[in-house]
């Protein structure tokens, strides 16, 4: 029965985090503040096809992939792996200072022990390693420009130059020195063109495969789900697509209104969860002081 | 009985009175209240629900809130305001979710539209105009407002851009498919969804929900328990309704009077819903809680016209025919031909006649027998589950056309209320009173009255034609 009930909702994790990460009495308006673009951008309800997007291009990165697949409860737990780092995201954009802080402490510490061999290169790799760090902060600030600009509330150059600007402080926090992180759009695509070792190794294939499909998901929201990760593939620049063999999604499908829609939809289903609703109505409040 | 026994007992009433409403409740999406006129004097506590603080100042903002589905969604929700037993509890909570949070539009945001629709700013078109709402509306709110000639009006304004939202998602039939598919898993989506589209698209033009309300209004203009405020047309366009302003009671308070009130205002919405069936041929599809005002002795405002079905008379035959055959006639084969007629039946189905008797019987239970009788939840519930029954005998072989389907709607409503309730009434004499092929005397002193102000009507429309 108990099994039964955990199934219900497995947005629940991502619920949780969220509405957790959003303090209801801040000791101040943390590292990026009310007025910031971060905070901004952070609360579109297009971050879910953002952040599947991340996951995409930042498995592509063989050392990466090889730290989540053998260090991580990423299998058993897709949507509690997914929480955290989601969790993490939000405490530090919209926690106050003390609280951003301690966050980015821990995950230094959780990458301090990820250490081994990557099985398909034969590198070894360290998450704490700034260059693996700003991979994936890379990977992630760019799925959140483009997605936020294609589907979002809208995010124009300069706002889009701000939001990078403002980033390189998430960077900064997981150990990357703030010299190296890219600054503004064009910086972060240069950078991006520039990394070398990229393949979907079998690691990468496999956990992308059950993130477009996570196992145990509930009839009612799979399709969309399934379709959502279908228009993720869609935003990937082509040499990520071809790298995991996904086809050209139709033109159609990745139009603005229709994927509103669906993301419209999803997000239905994740702002009933009960604590959704009122993290997004204290973001609204002091973003409107 | 042991204590434990009787403790058990009066929890069980307890629960079996709130539970229908609970459920009525939440299966309108939990904001019933805020959705009609009713808490007009009490507009000081209802604002500060409206959440002031998070209005919407944009049109950007009421996309961000309603559009991208959640409109659409949000009315499928309430269409299925009775189908929800078989809804996945994901979309049930988000259902109601979803209702219990639309902010208003903040004063300037209400304003503009105002001022797009009429031609001026709402400081100068009333005398006196209510910047914030009183009450909230799928997809509008509704302000309190003073003609310049002294009246007290309700004034609905559309939120900006949603018209021309919902007719976009309603465009993405491939994803609403997918959704009401896995939302009502035993509903036949397809008429669903052409019957919530054409719902929707009748539901954002609020000059045809201006004619149906006047329509109503006109017909029972001085009936004297049944009440349709006017609609006030000179200051109503597609996206503003302005009508008469009606003070009342809720659906709460009266459960709280005593049960021949309770009893009165029941036979009054009963009455309402034959007789606009039966003389206007039209039915106004909303029968929730949230849609009465309640003033005593029986009398009850109706509001909410945005869902009003016509019948012709070929809609209506087969229906009446089915009617008389099993309550008057008491014949098997002529009540389950009439039903294959109206296509709730396949005919040549492989069933015996006296399974289709039973089956279909139980929705004509309250009028069968010349007695009085007590809807009660328990019953309304049994309604429910068996018309939504996917596995009994009949389930392969019966179906609700799409004309049928906002008529089957309110007949569930109309029971889940009657049943929240408890009404007791001879319901087979109210209703004989307006069968065709029956026309019985008045059989209530409600009946009484309403048979005089029906003469008075038809001598005031023989007045009027001799002029």
């Amino acid at each position: 029965m108990d099994h039964l009930k955990q199934d219900v909702n497995h947005m629940e994790p991502l619920a949780r985090a969220f509405s957790r990460s959003v303090s209801e009495h801040p000791a101040d308006d943390g590292l990026f503040g009310p007025q910031s673009v971060v905070w901004r951008v952070h609360r579109d309800r297009s971050f879910p096809l953002a952040g599947l997007r991340s996951l995409m291009i930042q498995a592509l990165h063989p050392l990466a992939m090889a730290g989540v697949a053998e260090h991580s409860t990423w299998r058993e737990d897709p949507f509690g792996r997914v929480a955290a780092t989601s969790g993490y995201i939000l405490t530090v954009t919209y926690g106050d200072t003390a609280t951003a802080n301690k966050a980015a402490t821990r995950v230094r510490a959780i990458h301090s022990h990820v250490n081994g061999t990557d099985p398909v290169t034969g590198l070894e790799y360290r998450a704490g390693n700034p260059s693996l760090l700003l991979w994936i902060h890379a990977a992630m600030v760019d799925s959140i420009v483009h997605v936020v600009q294609r589907y979002g509330r809208g995010l124009d150059s300069a706002a889009a130059d701000r939001y990078v600007w403002e980033m390189v402080r998430f960077a900064e926090l997981v150990g990357v020195p703030p010299k190296d992180v890219p600054a503004s759009v064009a910086a972060l695509e240069e950078y991006i063109e520039s990394v070398g070792l990229l393949q979907a190794t079998p690691a990468a294939r496999d956990s992308i495969a059950i993130v477009l499909d996570p196992p145990g998901l509930d009839e009612d929201v799979r399709e969309l789900w399934r379709e959502l990760g279908h228009v993720a593939a869609g935003t990937l620049p082509a040499w990520a697509r071809s790298m995991y063999g996904f086809e050209e999604p139709a033109a159609e499908s990745m139009e603005r209104e229709p994927v509103r829609q669906l993301i419209g939809a999803l997000d239905i289903a994740f702002e009933s969860i009960p604590g959704v609703m009122e993290a997004r109505e204290r973001i609204e409040l002091r973003m409107r002081q | 009985m042991s204590r434990a026994g009787s403790k058990e007992g009066i929890r069980q009433s307890r629960l079996s009175r709130i539970a229908p409403l609970a459920r009525l409740g939440l299966r309108v999406g939990g904001r019933y209240l805020a959705r009609s006129p009713q808490l007009i004097f009490a507009s000081v506590e209802r604002r500060a629900e409206l959440r002031h603080d998070l209005a919407l100042r944009s049109a950007e903002e009421v996309a961000e809130e309603l559009g991208s589905m959640k409109g659409v969604l949000m009315k499928l929700g309430q269409m299925a305001s009775y189908v929800d037993e078989d809804m996945p509890q994901t979309f049930r909570s988000a259902m109601s979710r979803l209702q219990h949070n639309a902010p208003p539009m903040s004063p300037a945001l209400a304003s503009s539209v105002i001022l797009e629709e009429l031609g001026d700013a709402p400081g100068r078109l009333f005398a006196r105009w209510d910047e914030w709402p009183f009450a909230a509306a799928s997809i509008g709110q509704v302000h309190r407002a003073i003609t310049t000639d002294g009246r007290a009006v309700a004034v609905k304004v559309q939120y900006p851009g949603i018209a021309r939202s919902i007719t976009s998602d309603l465009q993405n039939v491939a994803l609403l498919r997918r959704i009401v598919k896995a939302a009502f898993p035993g509903m036949d989506t397809e008429s669903f969804i052409a019957e919530l589209s054409e719902r929707l698209r009748e539901e954002v033009d609020y000059l045809l929900e201006a004619e149906n309300q006047e329509y109503f209004a006109q017909y029972y203009e001085g009936h004297p328990f049944i009440h349709v405020p006017r609609v006030v047309r000179e200051l109503s366009t597609a996206r503003v309704l302005t009508t008469e302003l009606v003070s009342g009671e809720g659906f709460e308070r009266l459960l709280q009077w005593d049960q021949h009130e309770r009893d009165m205002a029941a036979e009054t919405i009963n009455r309402f819903v034959s007789r606009s069936l039966y003389r206007l041929h039209a039915f106004n599809g909303d029968p929730h809680p949230g849609n009465y005002l309640f003033h005593g002795g029986g009398r009850v405002t109706f509001l909410d016209f945005g869902l009003t079905k016509y019948f012709s008379d070929r809609d209506l035959a087969p229906l009446v025919e089915a009617l008389r055959c099993l309550v008057v006639e008491n014949d098997g084969a002529c009540f389950r031909s009439a039903l294959e007629r109206a296509g709730f039946l396949q005919a040549g189905a492989p069933v015996p006649t006296e399974t289709v008797v039973d089956r279909f019987g139980l929705f004509y239970s309250t009028v069968l027998r010349d007695e009085p009788m007590t809807i009660t939840p328990a019953f309304a519930s049994a309604i429910v589950r068996r018309f939504f029954d996917a596995k009994g005998p009949l389930a392969p072989y019966s179906d609700v056309p799409r004309s049928y389907v906002i008529l089957q709607r309110i007949n569930l409503g109309l029971y889940a209320v009657l049943g929240s309730l408890n009404a007791t009434a001879n319901w087979r004499r109210i209703g004989q009173e307006l069968w065709p092929f029956v026309l019985g005397p008045a059989s209530t002193p409600i009946g009484e009255a309403e048979a005089r102000w029906e003469a008075q009507r038809a001598e005031r429309a023989e007045v009027s034609a001799i002029r």
